[in-house]
């Protein structure tokens, strides 16, 4: 073949390529479009917007202030002169953050927990698509409603409390009016209605579990705790790292429930990170502090993703 | 023939996309942003009193939910929204527009506009001495209470002279554990519990010092304690809107601003509730003058963006003159111009209650600002709203709860 032939076979096979490429990109650009105008573009200002102060309005209005939107919501000059004690039990920003994480660190583990509970108990018990469809429900309801309900419930003189106290438990105080109880019914509620949705994801996953491998274990004399325990748990591993990435992330970003419920309160006791941007960036109207405190939020959840997929491998099916 | 036929449609299709703006023309459209349309009465009434007097023009309301509005707003003022006028919830959202460039100035049109019945309440809305609205309303607060629940109780109306101390009393007195009557009804605002401190003209809710609250606070949860009001956590869970809960006829006294007029009056009108009931000037504290009290005011500013300018104009000094004031007291509003023709006009507003007192009430002796226009008033409202909810929720004590305020207000300035 000569040197002319080889780079006509070449420019065959690039057309063809290329109109493979072509397709592809056709097939990925809906997506990839949304994507940029409704994310890429509006993170990358929002970077860009953490570094000046804007009141909104005409752009021409911007100021650029340097790391100063950080300095302030860091408190920085105040934590010099008081420590670190003062940015987590005073700063609106290390009250956020000490809220959201304990939301998350309590939300997850337990959201998994009842999950993958539902899903062993209707796995395989009899009525189970009624009952698999009675613990979805919460899901595809209304945030509002949900929340709403939950507030009567959790009322001083409240369904739940009546039956708290029918244990024998002193307890008579409005769950979302008491500081310390506010966020455990935020918890409650996440918990609530998000259990059925990661109850489907873990019992697609225990569908595809091989009827060989707890059959074998059986054989092998096996009781069902040892099944479940080096079995189940371990085929499960993919899902739960899966579960948990999107849980954390979630987490991080909770708004609804609290927006609803307690709006912050009552204080600062429900202050998360996304109210604390929602109420810097709508209700006073300060673009850039709350870029920067999303930039906080960007950073912190990049951070667990990273140091989640970095220990993939351990969840992974060997 | 097909080919004529769809020539033929084609044209006529042209020719219909052409006819509406063309109609549109003659009528004039001014699109006005405000909240609760449709369940306030005076927004009504001003529509077709405005319309009455200007033929050719309609108004159409934007309808934003009450609660939202300050932030739906601004959102769509950002977004570059032409609606021609936008209604100011609090003054502090005027400011904020302003100094975004939102508000158009009125300088070009208010030469000869006369702001002499809005008695300087106006300047709350100018800055730099120049005007960016106009007030409408302005609302103070007052007691309302159920004749009914006293007449039944055997008890003495309240009166236009009364202190705080003897409102307590008289609500812990009306107060029927086993009727389910409860004497008072806190609604679960910072307003409602203690703005009263500001009633003495010298207090202010920006003025970093909140000892002045502490008194009010020691009130409330004397009468909370006592079972006269219901409690604010059950309030705050169960979200009991404070005119659903007075409208229960449960309830012997509410302070509530005179905007609830209007709603007690369409009420009694469409049977939600059928009991008789009264205002009377909010109680005072020892040493500052009877019929003192707070309130707010409400207007209309002209957006920069509007295409349609001097109509807006026309539309909000109407709006705020004295014949959108009278369109605005005939549903049992009360307007931000005042005039005896005004006066007039509200306490013969079918349902307003005919006796003395309740008439006497609609002249306070002296009307402090809710909130100041002061540097800083929303991270101010943040921090003193947030002790408000640990302070009402007996998170802390009240004196605790102050302290914190006063730190923390003084920490924004240093």
């Amino acid at each position: 073949m000569s040197q002319a032939e080889a780079r006509k076979v070449r420019y065959k096979m690039g057309k063809l390529e290329r109109k493979n490429t072509l397709i592809a990109y056709s097939f990925l650009a809906p997506n990839f479009i949304g994507f940029a105008v409704f994310t890429l573009v509006p993170v990358i200002c929002a970077i860009a917007l953490s570094l000046f102060e804007w009141n909104g309005g005409d752009i021409s209005k911007l100021k650029f202030v340097g790391l100063d939107n950080y300095a302030t919501i860091f408190a920085t000059k105040k934590v010099a002169e008081k420590g670190l004690g003062y940015f987590f039990n005073r700063a609106d920003l290390g009250i956020a953050l000490k809220n959201t994480v304990f939301y998350t660190i309590v939300t997850v583990p337990l959201t998994i927990a009842c999950a993958l509970i539902l899903a062993l108990l209707l796995n395989k018990i009899r009525g189970a698509v009624f009952f698999r469809t009675v613990f979805f429900f919460p899901y595809v309801s209304s945030m509002v409603a949900i929340c709403v309900c939950w507030s009567f419930m959790l009322m001083k003189d409240g369904p739940v409390n009546q039956m708290i106290m029918a244990l024998g438990i002193n307890f008579n105080k409005g769950w979302t009016a008491d500081s310390t109880m506010a966020i455990w019914s935020i918890i409650l509620v996440s918990v609530w209605r998000n259990m059925g949705y990661y109850m489907v994801l873990y019992l697609a996953a225990l569908q595809g579990i091989p009827r060989e491998l707890t059959e074998a274990a059986t054989v092998d004399g096996a009781n069902k705790w040892q099944q479940f325990l080096h079995v189940t748990l371990p085929q499960l591993k993919p899902t739960t790292f899966f579960v948990s990435v999107m849980m954390v992330i979630s987490c991080f970003k909770i708004y609804d429930v609290v927006a609803i419920m307690t709006d912050g309160g009552p204080g600062r006791s429900t202050k998360m990170l996304v109210t604390y941007i929602y109420d810097e960036a709508f209700v006073k109207v300060r673009y850039g502090q709350a870029s920067a405190i999303s930039m906080v939020l960007l950073v912190i959840v990049l951070l667990v993703t990273i140091i989640q997929f970095g220990s993939e491998k351990k969840f992974s099916n060997d | 023939m097909k080919k004529m036929l769809s020539v033929l449609l084609a044209a006529i299709m042209m020719i219909s996309l052409l006819a509406v703006p063309a109609l549109a023309e003659d009528a004039k459209v001014l699109t006005v942003v405000t909240w609760d349309a449709t369940t306030t009465p005076y927004l009504v009434a001003q529509k077709e009193a405005f319309e009455a007097s200007h033929p050719g023009v309609t108004i159409e309301y934007v309808d934003v939910a009450s609660q939202d509005y300050a932030v739906k707003t601004t959102t769509m003022l950002e977004g570059g929204d032409t609606s021609d006028v936008f209604m100011i919830k609090e003054i502090d959202n005027l400011i904020n527009w302003q100094a975004q460039g939102f508000a158009a100035p009125l300088k070009d049109f208010d030469k000869d506009y006369d702001y002499s019945g809005f008695k300087g309440t106006e300047v709350n809305y100018a800055v730099d001495g120049v005007q960016y609205a106009i007030p409408f309303r302005s609302d103070f607060w007052v007691l309302f209470y159920n004749k009914d629940l006293f007449d039944a109780a055997g008890a003495e109306y309240p009166t236009n002279d009364m202190t705080w101390d003897a409102y307590a009393e008289l609500a812990k007195k009306l107060t029927d554990k086993e009727k389910d009557v409860y004497g008072t009804h806190y609604h679960t605002w910072l307003s409602a519990v203690v703005n009263w401190a500001v009633c003495d003209g010298v207090n202010t809710l920006a003025d970093k010092n909140y000892d002045d609250l502490l008194y009010f606070y020691k009130l409330y949860q004397d009468l909370e304690d006592a079972g006269a009001c219901m409690s604010y956590a059950d309030l705050k869970a169960s979200g009991l809107h404070y005119s659903a809960a007075f409208a229960n006829g449960n309830i012997a006294m509410l302070p509530m601003g005179y905007w609830y007029v209007s709603t007690l009056i369409g009420y009694n009108k469409d049977g939600t509730c059928n009991f008789n009931w009264g205002i009377v000037a909010v109680p005072h504290a020892d040493g500052v003058a009877a019929g003192s009290s707070f309130g707010n005011l409400t207007g209309a500013m002209i957006n920069e963006k509007s295409e349609q300018k001097e109509l807006a104009w026309e539309y909000i000094s109407w709006l705020g003159g004295e014949e959108g004031a009278a369109a605005t007291a005939s549903v049992g509003a009360r307007p931000a111009w005042v005039s005896e023709n005004v006066a007039s006009v509200m306490s013969s507003v079918e349902g307003f209650p005919a006796d003395e007192n309740s008439k006497a009430a609609l002249l306070p002796s002296a009307v402090a600002m809710e909130w100041p226009v002061a540097e800083k008033v929303s991270d101010i409202k943040t921090i003193v709203n947030e002790e408000h909810s640990m302070i009402m929720a007996r998170e802390v004590t009240p004196e605790e709860g102050i302290e914190e305020m006063n730190e923390r207000v003084a920490e924004l300035f240093e």
